[in-house]
């Protein structure tokens, strides 16, 4: 793991990257294929340029941080995005992704998960597929989980082209019941259920190293 | 151990059950039949706390007064159940809620190498992959996986009061067998009480002795051993429950 104190732009190539910002704008350069971290990164803008052929996975992860920021993604041919991110919420959060698909044969996959603990927490994901472009695919898996805040979510996608395949999946509810009874029924107090359980959920879409760096048992 | 005393059991103003009474101590083996939807699913949900459930009457186990304890506070105290279509929990792995469990149970850290030298020991038994530790709890399980990573957590937790709500249902021939041999292999170990909800034989056969249960009408209409149990699995229920009522009167 490559961790990078950055500011301003910066070209990342092959590797993986765990980025400490010392900005709140940063514009990143993707060459080849490229996974970046960020833990409770105060950031505000964020653009990032994938070059041709190449792929970016993105962990972000932000427990209770300020967290309003506005990312533009530009792909324009053969590239493909993972882009994943899981915040829990204090205070009014709002996140803006602006995904453009400019070229051929991309693909976007965009995760986010969201516990939101107190006040609001607003997600609005606008993917665009431009014009005169064939074979792309544009996915949303959006998920908030209401624990005593509120969840705005906004799954956008445009596509101008009608050579794309585009879903999304929105949810925003609460803990499962179900699940809780099934833990208490382990022998599990309703307080370390709902614990397990929104912990499960925050790092649903996240990875191994996310898990074990970025988690412990009292970050959730 | 358990004692059901006059237990009347409604869902949303229904009744289930009137006038339960049942004696089940440590190490005894009571078998409940009935017809499908005669509500002998109702009963053991009833037992661990459900609280879907409305209870009048008492339930004691170990001599406490249970009736109003929470479906937790009973898991505690050794009341298991096992059903037939157990949920998956998406997040949560079957280590880490067994970890949380443990640690309720016992009021201490656990000791993970142990831990997992356990864990991976009962999965040897139970045929069961111990990839399955660290997957999330039944998630992309086929319904035999599911039936035995919950039978994985009750060797792990070892309760006093075991459930087994039609857990023979929808497994292969294989299966069965290895389920039976597995609860018999605990029974024999642990000496718990167990409650056995069945339409067929392959379970109850495993055991030498056992009560067995007639459920019909909302009431407990007869109690036997396990030639009941023979007669009912060969003359059905219907004639089963019309001789006894004829007799009654």
């Amino acid at each position: 793991m490559n961790k990078l104190l950055v500011s301003d732009i910066i070209d990342l190539n092959n590797g993986n990257y765990k980025l400490a910002c010392q900005s709140t704008k940063l514009i990143i350069r993707i060459n080849g294929e490229v996974n970046i971290y960020f833990n409770n990164e105060v950031l505000e803008y964020l653009d990032i340029y994938l070059n041709d052929n190449s792929i970016l996975n993105i962990y972000k992860f932000n427990n209770k941080k300020e967290n309003n920021l506005i990312i533009n993604i530009y792909q324009n041919n053969n590239s493909k995005l993972n882009y994943n991110e899981a915040f829990i919420n204090e205070r009014n959060n709002k996140l803006i992704i602006n995904n453009h698909i400019n070229g051929n044969d991309n693909e976007s996959l965009i995760n986010i998960r969201n516990i939101s603990d107190k006040n609001n927490s607003e997600i609005i994901i606008n993917v665009e597929v431009a014009k005169n472009t064939i074979n792309n695919i544009a996915l949303e898996d959006l998920k908030g989980i209401n624990n005593g805040g509120f969840i705005h979510i906004e799954p956008n996608i445009v596509c101008l082209s009608n050579d794309v395949s585009a879903n999304h999946l929105t949810t925003i509810g609460s803990v499962d019941n179900a699940s809780i009874d099934y833990l208490m029924s382990k022998g599990i107090s309703l307080e370390n259920a709902k614990k397990i359980l929104l912990k499960g959920f925050i790092y649903s879409n996240m990875d191994e190293y996310v898990k074990k760096n970025f988690g412990g048992e009292d970050n959730v | 151990m358990l004692n059901i005393k006059n237990l009347n059991l409604k869902i949303n103003d229904k009744t289930l059950f009137e006038k339960l009474n049942l004696d089940i101590n440590a190490g005894e083996i009571h078998v409940l039949m009935g017809k499908n939807g005669v509500g002998k699913s109702s009963i053991a949900k009833a037992i661990i706390g459900d609280t879907n459930y409305k209870v009048e009457g008492n339930i004691t186990f170990n001599d406490e007064d249970i009736t109003n304890l929470n479906i937790y506070e009973r898991s505690k105290r050794g009341i298991y159940l096992l059903n037939q279509s157990p949920i998956q929990v998406e997040g949560v792995t079957n280590a880490e809620m067994l970890r949380v469990a443990l640690s309720e149970k016992t009021g201490k850290g656990i000791n993970i190498f142990e831990f997992n030298k356990e864990l991976e020991s009962i999965c040897k038994k139970l045929e069961l992959d111990k990839s399955f530790i660290h997957r999330e709890i039944n998630v992309g399980a086929s319904g035999g996986e599911r039936k035995k990573v919950e039978l994985m957590h009750m060797w792990m937790l070892k309760p006093s009061l075991i459930i087994l709500d039609e857990i023979d249902s929808g497994l292969d021939v294989d299966a069965n067998k290895l389920v039976a041999n597995s609860i018999k292999e605990y029974f024999d170990e642990y000496k718990p009480a167990i409650i056995i909800i069945t339409h067929s034989s392959a379970l109850i056969n495993t055991f030498d002795d056992f009560y067995v249960h007639l459920l019909d009408d909302k009431k407990l209409v007869k109690s036997g051993n396990k030639e009941l149990a023979k007669d009912i699995l060969n003359k059905g229920f219907r004639e089963i429950s019309d001789t006894f009522v004829i007799s009654e009167n």
